[in-house]
């Protein structure tokens, strides 16, 4: 299998992409894959937290840029799982500390050894957010079902778009039902309406997420609650199985609902 | 993939497909100059990068790869990316769609610009005539015309008609859901309770005030 390389992206940030990263990561290798998750937030380090990995840093990624060590010795290795590994990032550094070149160097270099590389990026449209994405294929865009968010979102489409990430596929995440169906949350209906791009999943606003980072054990590694079914419902997409959308605006009994949505065609080029 | 398309006054427009990897530029340009190399020379070009931004980098190899090698003539950078925009203005490079030159026409009246995408938010088009968006304008994205400005789909970004103060302009928009229309130098303004809000409306100015109403008039 041609290896993939995949952005984890947001507009606005504490979206939940390095809670995506991390699930995702998990739920793909515990199929198979090869995985490796590279935390792509300089400066912020957090990847390594809610995988539970941080006792075991001992080199990150700017030291095997600046020559410290090779690009192997910084992998991590989860012994929970097979085949699953992290590159964790410096706490010290700022944003600055990778070039575009030198990400994409690393990103192909990991090609070989790697069914899937993700990469967990800092929120917004900065220097910071390029880099993160300058080695990668393809983008997931991690948004809450808020309009700050979806139009922070719709920012960071246009900007792959433009850096030729293909496919970019939309994660709506943070969902509650009953506020959707009350009509104080924006639906997945109206969140696609807005960015035009293909739904690859939806996640539940769920307590067991938060327990779980602070645990350090991705929900995907065991727990079979909400969020968790969620995020190995959009690994298994990303592998390309054909895995139906669960209706979780609850809209979709009267009509309003996003299922219908996501097959018809859109308005204009996006 | 880079194709060339004839314009009015002999003018070229060379476009720069999306999808092409920036990667690929060298290689492409080459091979346009290559192919087209009896009439670059001296020619007027428009070089239109659609929604693609541009980096100070890209520009500086597109200058000396393919601009100053063809001897061509650049006559604008046209890009939707609001940011790469203002790069190319304050480098001084013009970016606005050229206006013909043998032709009379008034302002706001330079030929209509019509688009077939819908812009995202930071993505803005800046055009000397009229503005047909065959999409949607996000909210956070501009259009700003000197003539009218005709949105298909629903308007949830910034309008702003007749921008060099044409205020015999007009916006119309397929669903209206923007809190502020521009024409001429006045500002209207619509709060999301409005009975116009989702509406398909024509905004315009009359006695020096905005006027909004259902388009089209309902009796
Ligand atoms: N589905 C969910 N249900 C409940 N809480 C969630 C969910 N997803 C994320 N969270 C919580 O939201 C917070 C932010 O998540 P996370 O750190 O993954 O966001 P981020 O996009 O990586 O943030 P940053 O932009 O700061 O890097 C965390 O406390 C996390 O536990
Ligand atoms: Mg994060």
């Amino acid at each position: 299998m041609a290896s993939r390389i995949i952005v984890v992206t947001s507009g606005k940030g504490g979206v939940g992409k390095t809670t995506t990263t991390a699930n995702l990561a998990v739920a793909l290798a515990s199929m198979g894959n090869r995985v490796v998750a590279i935390d792509g937030d300089i400066g912020l380090r957090n990847l390594d937290v809610i995988m539970g990995l941080e006792n075991r840093i001992v080199y990150t990624l700017i030291d095997a840029l600046e020559g410290i060590c090779r690009l192997n010795q910084t992998l991590i290795r989860d012994k929970r799982i097979e085949n699953l590994y992290m590159i964790p990032t410096a706490q010290s550094k700022t944003k600055d500390a990778v070039t575009s070149e030198q990400m994409k160097g690393i990103c192909e270099d990991l090609r070989n050894d790697f069914d899937y590389i993700l990469v967990d990026s800092p929120a917004g449209i900065e220097a910071g957010f390029r880099n993160a994405a300058a080695g990668a294929d393809e983008a997931l865009v991690v948004t809450t079902p808020e309009v700050s968010a979806v139009r922070d979102g719709d920012r960071i489409i246009g900007l792959l778009e433009s850096m030729d990430k293909s496919p970019i596929r939309l994660i709506v995440n943070r969902i509650r039902p009953q506020m959707v169906k009350k009509g104080d949350m924006l639906s997945v209906s109206d969140v696609l309406d807005v960015l035009a791009i293909d739904l690859i999943g939806m996640v539940p606003d769920d307590e067991s997420v938060v327990t779980s980072s602070n645990k350090g054990e991705p929900l995907t590694l065991s727990t079979d609650s909400p969020a968790s079914r969620a995020f190995k419902n959009i690994a298994s997409r990303i592998a390309g199985n054909d895995v139906p959308f669960q209706d979780l605006d609850g809209l979709d009994s009267n009509g309003k609902g996003f299922l219908g949505k996501i097959k018809r065609a859109f308005f204009g080029r996006c | 993939m880079i194709k060339l398309k004839g314009m009015y006054d002999s003018m070229v427009r060379c476009i720069i497909s999306e999808e092409l990897e920036a990667g690929d530029f060298s290689k492409e340009f080459s091979d346009i100059r290559e192919k087209s190399q009896q009439f670059l020379p001296g020619a007027k070009v428009v070089l239109d990068f659609g929604g693609r931004g541009l980096s100070e980098e890209i520009v500086c190899r597109i200058l000396s790869e393919f601009v100053w090698p063809s001897m061509i003539h650049v006559a604008a950078w046209i890009t939707y990316d609001a940011a790469s925009q203002d790069m190319l203005k304050r480098s001084g490079l013009p970016t606005s769609e050229p206006m013909p030159d043998t032709r009379v026409v008034e302002k706001g009246n330079m030929g209509a610009l019509l688009l077939h995408r819908s812009l995202r938010s930071g993505q803005r088009v800046d055009h000397y005539g009229d503005v047909i968006i065959a999409g949607h304008v996000n909210d956070g994205a501009e259009v700003l015309s000197a003539g009218h400005v005709i949105v298909l789909g629903r308007l949830c970004g910034l309008v702003h008609a007749g921008c060099e103060g044409d205020e015999n302009t007009s916006v119309v928009a397929r669903s209206m859901e923007a809190m502020q229309v521009r024409i001429g130098s006045r500002i209207g303004s619509l709060d999301r309770g409005a009975i116009w809000w989702g509406k398909m409306v024509i905004v315009k100015v009359s006695e020096g005030s905005v006027l909004i109403d259902y388009w089209p008039v309902i009796k």
